[in-house]
């Protein structure tokens, strides 16, 4: 595949205002055809109901960042194109894991490649102009006209530097993802907002209430104050182990905290207490008059390719209890659809270990690891040896996240001995696993890079991490899959409010939510089929009917005290 | 919402069926785990061991045992015929660990004058037994010979290395073979140095 193949390929650049949480509202257009060098330079005012250039099958749509684009053909009711390639998701594959020398931007492309661009400042006064909205002079137009057209020209530049290091069809697969991600932005997830306000009026009111609410149960804080002694007073009491930093001192990172809660779900509400007084911005949450959350998914962001959202002005950030703001429409529905296991299903899949294709096909691969490890008899339940099965089930997440022996001797509360004991066990009963993730961090070492069944590549850099290369045909190749399945639901009529990790967050009418969900998981499923040449992983589909709000349990204490503080104000007030 | 029509399309370079990249890296990475130490020593009594249970994988042979080098020699026959002072008959075990490590176990045969030693009798059962279980084999001072513990048998077989015995040997013996009678530790068995 070259690009003789296409009849026509055109460059485009749109340039849109975007206040947070709003779809674009789309300024101009500027679009060159790259074989006749034709030009097309739009107004807002001149746009008509189709693309003024061709986006059919024998064509190619060429942009950098193209969800930005692509929102803008949602915006004007264009038909998407049928060919996309993105060359910011072709720079980022070509420099993912690598030092670059001016960013990911377009600017930073062309920078790495040697080629001349505007300034940054030029570039910054022009989107300010941009962005100010109303009326526009005729010399301010033609500025903003020509600031358009200058992208485009730096895309006439940088295609030809960039192209013998493209791997044209899979580069098209990811620029097919580009609109699904446009659709996902465009729909966004549907918030509470009378409730927000609430939240956004009350919030640093009742945070005084809400710390001694909480910390009922811990006593860890003194004031606002979270202090350590305390807190390690109350892991003796509560017998959890606590990670500790080289100095010896507790880790009081959220990673730790999150970790903890995992296997701890007292630990939770704590969690989520310290993670809102010190991070939270409710005013950053960026929602549009219309209620629904929205913002750039900034999609290939990750080294796994996965989506990285800003965490504070997206719902779906770290905190969960948040997450009860998501709330479907009057006549609506949301469901929440994940993967059973993804990570583990596909390590069996690609390492063909036939162990762990049995114990995922079981539907309880942990309780099925420790049949196979000769831990509980072949009729075990969870019910019958669920401590056994937490054990095995926290040894398998160890083994996805790299942990040693140490880390998961903490998490399980055991003896390192033991902790060992779960490793050999997972190394012996998986051993074709081990030797196929052996030969994935081997293949990295020696050809200084990975790649996922669709070519997404991490190259080794110097601060390459073992753990993470071992980890990454798992995440990476999950990513590839909740990027096809999000192109096989959008294309197929879903709406797909936001992908989160593994999982999408779908929203329809009541009367059509059943066939969402079917159609949802029925793509979740080819996807899976797609990546893991024909295994099958399953969904979970959690629905929540209007006038029901959705909630993640791990923050339903948080959101509980809350939401009962607000309401003993507002109660207040009334009185 | 459209219905599903599921087309298939064997060339089409559009279809993610046909851009699917091969992820068996063992193939790719090109790199081969090599076996360059094999330890010479009677199992440890906390290491679970296995026997391996072919019989190209023991030899009946002789070694010579400096004690206080704590360090076993490999005597070739010829020279274990004329210089039998010191040299004691022996079968080499090739047996392996629960962690994977490959070891060669002497347990040493009955002397020529028949008499039968526990210590001796006991390991060589250990060795047997261990041919179809995982065991531990732990010396009785009181009893005056080793005991054999079995393991559950839920405990997977091991994994074998590929190389044959004498490789093996090569590689446990290197430099620890006496193949001539003006062998170093023959002159020193000797008080000729």
């Amino acid at each position: 595949m070259t690009l003789d193949t296409w009849r026509e390929i055109w460059l485009v650049d749109f340039e849109f205002m975007s206040p947070p949480g709003e779809r674009p509202d789309v300024v101009c257009v500027v679009a060159r055809e790259l074989k006749t060098n034709r030009t097309i330079r739009l107004w807002r005012d001149q746009l008509g109901p189709l693309p003024p250039y061709s986006i059919g099958p024998d064509c190619l749509f060429i942009a950098y960042y193209a969800s930005a684009e692509l929102g803008c053909h949602l915006t004007l009711g264009w038909p998407m194109p049928a060919r996309i390639l993105d060359l910011f998701t072709e720079f980022r594959n070509q420099t993912n894991g690598l030092p670059t020398i001016a960013g990911n931007s377009l600017v930073g492309a062309l920078a790495a490649y040697g080629l001349d661009s505007i300034g940054a400042d030029e570039k910054t006064e022009m989107r300010d102009l941009v962005m100010r909205g109303g009326q526009w002079s005729d010399d301010e137009r033609n500025a903003i006209l020509d600031y358009c057209q200058s992208d485009v020209d730096a895309l006439v530049r940088l295609l030809p530097a960039m192209l013998p290091h493209i791997d044209l069809p899979r580069a098209l697969l990811r620029g097919r993802y580009m609109a699904a991600a446009a659709c996902m932005e465009y729909a966004g997830v549907p918030i509470d907002t009378g409730m927000l306000a609430q939240f956004r009026a009350h919030w640093t009111g009742i945070q005084d209430e809400l710390i001694a609410c909480i910390d009922a149960d811990y006593h860890c804080f003194d004031g606002r104050t979270f202090k350590r002694e305390k807190f390690a007073a109350w892991l003796v009491r509560a017998g959890i182990p606590w990670p500790q930093l080289e100095s010896g001192e507790l880790d009081l990172s959220d990673d730790a905290f999150r970790e903890a809660a995992r296997s701890r779900p007292e630990v939770a509400p704590l969690r989520e207490l310290r993670s809102a007084l010190s991070d939270l911005r409710l005013n950053d949450l960026a929602v549009g008059r219309d209620g629904r959350n929205r913002l750039i998914l900034s999609a290939f962001r990750a080294r796994t390719g996965r989506n990285q959202p800003s965490n504070s002005k997206f719902i779906f950030g770290p905190s969960t209890w948040l997450r009860g703001l998501i709330k479907p429409p009057p006549g609506c529905g949301v469901t929440y659809v994940d993967w059973s296991q993804q990570e583990f299903g596909i390590a069996a899949a690609l390492s063909g270990d036939p162990n762990m294709l049995t114990a995922y096909q079981s539907g309880d691969p942990y309780l099925a690891f420790a049949k196979l490890a000769g831990a509980v008899p072949q009729d075990a339940t969870k019910q019958t040896h669920g401590a056994q099965r937490d054990l095995f089930k926290a040894c398998v997440l160890a083994v996805q996240y790299g942990m040693g022996s140490d880390s998961l001797a903490l998490r399980i509360g055991k003896p390192p001995v033991v902790a060992r004991d779960l490793l050999r066990a997972h190394q012996e009963t998986f051993r074709k696993f081990w030797l196929w993730s052996d030969a994935a961090v081997d293949h990295a070492t020696c050809h200084n890079s990975l790649h996922t069944v669709f070519g997404w590549t991490l190259h080794i850099g110097v601060d390459s991490n073992p753990r993470s290369l071992r980890n990454f045909p798992m995440q990476a190749n999950g990513a590839e899959m909740l990027r096809l399945a999000c192109c096989l639901a959008t294309e197929r009529g879903v709406e797909v409010c936001a992908p989160v990790h593994d999982a999408v967050l779908i929203c329809a009418p009541l009367d059509q939510l059943e066939n969402g969900i079917a159609a949802m998981r029925a793509a979740m499923a080819e996807a899976s089929r797609v990546v893991l040449s024909g295994f099958e992983l399953g969904t979970d589909a959690n629905i929540v009917r209007y006038p029901d709000r959705y909630m993640d349990k791990r923050g339903a204490r948080m959101w509980a005290e809350v939401t009962s503080l607000i309401n003993n104000i507002r109660i207040k007030d009334v009185i | 919402m459209a219905d599903v029509i599921k087309m298939p399309q064997p060339n089409d370079p559009f279809d993610p069926e046909n851009l699917r990249l091969d992820q068996n890296f063992a193939e790719t990475a090109g790199v081969e785990k090599l076996l360059r130490t094999v330890p010479v020593k009677k199992p440890h009594r906390q290491s679970l061991i296995r026997v391996h249970p072919s019989p190209d994988y023991r030899l009946q042979t002789a070694i010579i045992e400096l004690h206080e080098e704590r360090e076993t020699y490999l005597v070739c026959p010829e020279v274990a015929y004329q210089e039998t002072a010191e040299v004691t008959p022996v079968t080499i075990y090739t047996a392996i660990t629960r962690p994977g490590v490959v070891f060669l176990w002497p347990v040493k045969q009955p002397t020529p004058d028949g008499k039968i030693i526990e210590w001796h009798r006991s390991a060589r059962e250990a060795a047997e037994d261990a041919m179809s279980h995982w065991i531990f084999v732990r010396p009785n001072m009181a009893l005056g010979a080793y005991e054999i513990v079995r393991a559950p048998a839920t405990i997977p077989d091991p994994v074998w290395p590929t190389k044959t015995l004498k490789a093996l040997l090569t590689i446990g013996f290197r430099e620890k073979l006496i193949n001539n009678l003006n062998h170093p530790v023959l002159q020193r068995l000797r008080g000729e140095t």
